[in-house]
């Protein structure tokens, strides 16, 4: 589909993915890429780490590629005029890996995010593997500017304050964010308590910095942790407009206009205001 | 800081949730390890009950093979409900007497053996007849260990402990009773005192000196909450429970890690090479 204006048709991919066999995610990717395309998706987004899976330990070396990699141009040149977010292990120009998030378009990967905070505690051991992205950058979109944040990478408001405050209207969050339950949930859509608390993040990142934000988590068992998926994308002012099922592949498309995030930005001009410049106690 | 009125509160879970995504669970790890179904051992109390009924409605009861392992001196109130779980769930099953097993080893190298040890042998005869099973009909172990006993290390080593697949490793005692209430089990099986049934008269509580309600309890205030034993007895748990669970917890941790390997090279399986298993 031609991309017109600031109004465009977002995808999220909710899947599950073989841990540690790029060959039969790639076939997956392929797939989903092509339902997708079918269903008229203009951007679509994948999980974190989609190509691997997220809890790889010591096989991490085994599957990582670098960007330029013709795995990423496969993926690029099946989704034709689309736009696609692929998660995966990606070598860096000084040989360290990195947790990353591809943006290909035209045909190749357009933009890199390496997700700048490495979650290393509970059952995450990110650190252990992978390099600190070093980096935060927005990229041109079509529709307009957009940011790429990495799971827990949202759990530090900072960065999505900087992607709006630069003009960034839609934020991309691919996540691998393990499920847990409690007690009785007392919100609609009986979600897990563990992603209750990741919607009360989305959702204040919308309001806060009023942008669109688009989260795919991906579904399925890992080591005996499972991930729910419960993709949503909220409005900008917090509002879930959509949300995938939970524990169940699924292809979740949203139509949704990126000007609605100026047209809230000129009635609530939290942005417009913010000060960078305050002084006061540092950490 | 939380009361001790609290915590009951905080050990309920969404059963709902907790059964999807359990049943979840059982159909992946089947699924990716390309197996034909599960075979699991009906003991007659609720937590082989509880996983063999995920089972069934994860994959289907004829995808579940169960099997009844009585001794000799099990009690045959046991058979009987463990027969009516198997009936309950469509779930074929069969009986395998281990008796002769058992009594082959003990009678001719050490018959003057005592009860825990005879015991012992008999939850370790019963897994290596499941695993026998299992390697016959394609299938998985489904183990039957709750969060509390695992905790608590109340069980023999390569017996009960060993498993494919653990549904309910992660479910304290009381929460297992919430789902299998959830789940409709009959209720002659949710309600009845708990018991390894290793040899006449056992229960778990009278073995163990305190109540699964205490130890769910105390458990999750010092794992889940990362209280201190002293700050758990301040809010009125029994100083002596509070202790001997602690200490229990202390000594059989050996059992939560199994084999325990030797480093030489810098690339010990499991310490320095975490390869996952999925």
């Amino acid at each position: 589909m031609a991309a017109t204006g600031t109004l465009l048709r977002i995808g999220l991919a909710q899947i599950d993915d073989r841990l540690g066999d790029v060959e039969a995610n790639v076939e997956r990717h392929l797939e989903w890429i092509a339902r997708a395309r079918e269903a008229g998706v203009d951007l679509l987004v994948f999980p974190e780490l989609s190509l691997t899976g997220y809890h790889l330990l010591h096989l991490t070396p085994r599957v990582a590629l670098p960007a330029g990699s013709p795995v990423l141009a496969r993926l690029a040149e099946a989704a034709g005029p689309m736009r696609v977010v692929v998660g995966f292990v990606e070598e860096g120009e000084t040989g360290a890996l990195h947790n990353s998030a591809a943006v290909l378009s035209a045909g190749e990967p357009v933009f890199v995010h390496r997700k700048l905070y490495l979650p290393t505690y509970g059952i995450f051991q990110d650190s252990r593997f992978f390099g600190e992205g070093r980096r935060l950058e927005t990229v041109a979109l079509p529709w307009g500017k957009a940011g790429v944040l990495i799971c827990e990478d949202l759990w530090h408001p900072d960065l999505a304050r900087r992607l709006a405050a630069t003009g960034v209207r839609l934020l991309i969050v691919p996540s691998a964010a393990p499920g847990r339950v409690g007690a009785p949930a007392d919100t609609e859509g009986g979600l897990p308590e563990s992603h209750q608390t990741w919607e009360l993040l989305t959702r204040s990142t919308a309001v806060l910095n009023t942008c669109w934000v688009a989260y795919c988590n991906r579904v399925g068992w890992e080591e005996g942790a499972f991930y729910p998926g419960v993709s949503h994308v909220v409005r900008p002012g917090g509002e879930v407009v959509q949300r995938s099922p939970v524990l169940e592949e699924h292809l979740l498309v949203t139509e949704i206009d990126l000007r609605d995030a100026d047209r809230l930005r000129w009635r609530l001009p939290l942005l417009h205001n913010e000060r960078f410049d305050i002084e006061g106690p540092a950490a | 800081m939380i009361q001790r009125e609290e915590v009951r509160g905080r050990l309920v879970l969404d059963a709902s949730l907790a059964e999807a995504v359990l049943e979840s669970f059982i159909r992946d790890a089947v699924t990716t390890a390309g197996a034909q179904g599960v075979v699991i051992g009906l003991s007659g109390g609720v937590d082989s009950a509880l996983s063999a009924a995920l089972a069934a409605r994860a994959l289907g009861p004829e995808r579940v093979q169960a099997f009844l392992l009585p001794y000799r001196t099990s009690s045959p109130e046991s058979e009987r409900d463990a027969r009516a779980v198997a009936a309950h769930l469509g779930i074929p099953h069969r009986v395998i007497d281990i008796s002769p097993m058992v009594d082959a080893y003990f009678d001719a190298a050490e018959p003057e053996a005592p009860a825990d040890r005879r015991g012992n042998k008999m939850a370790r005869e019963r897994m290596t007849v499941l695993f026998d099973q299992a390697k016959k009909l394609d299938a998985l172990v489904l183990g039957t260990s709750n969060k509390t006993e695992i905790l608590l290390g109340y069980s023999t080593v390569f017996g009960d402990n060993a498993s494919s697949l653990n549904p309910l490793g992660d479910l304290y005692k009381g929460q297992v009773w919430q789902l299998a209430r959830h789940l409709g089990l009959p209720s002659g099986v949710i309600d009845k005192a708990p018991s390894a049934d290793l040899w006449p008269g056992q229960t778990d509580e009278g073995e163990l000196g305190f109540s699964y309600e205490t130890a769910d309890e105390v458990l999750y205030l010092l794992f889940e909450l990362g209280l201190r034993p002293e700050e758990i007895v301040a809010r009125g748990y029994d100083e002596r429970a509070v202790r001997r669970i602690v200490s229990l917890e202390q000594r059989f941790r050996f059992k939560r890690r199994l084999m325990l390997i030797a480093r030489l090279s810098g690339s010990a399986v499991n310490l320095d090479q975490e390869i996952p298993r999925d």
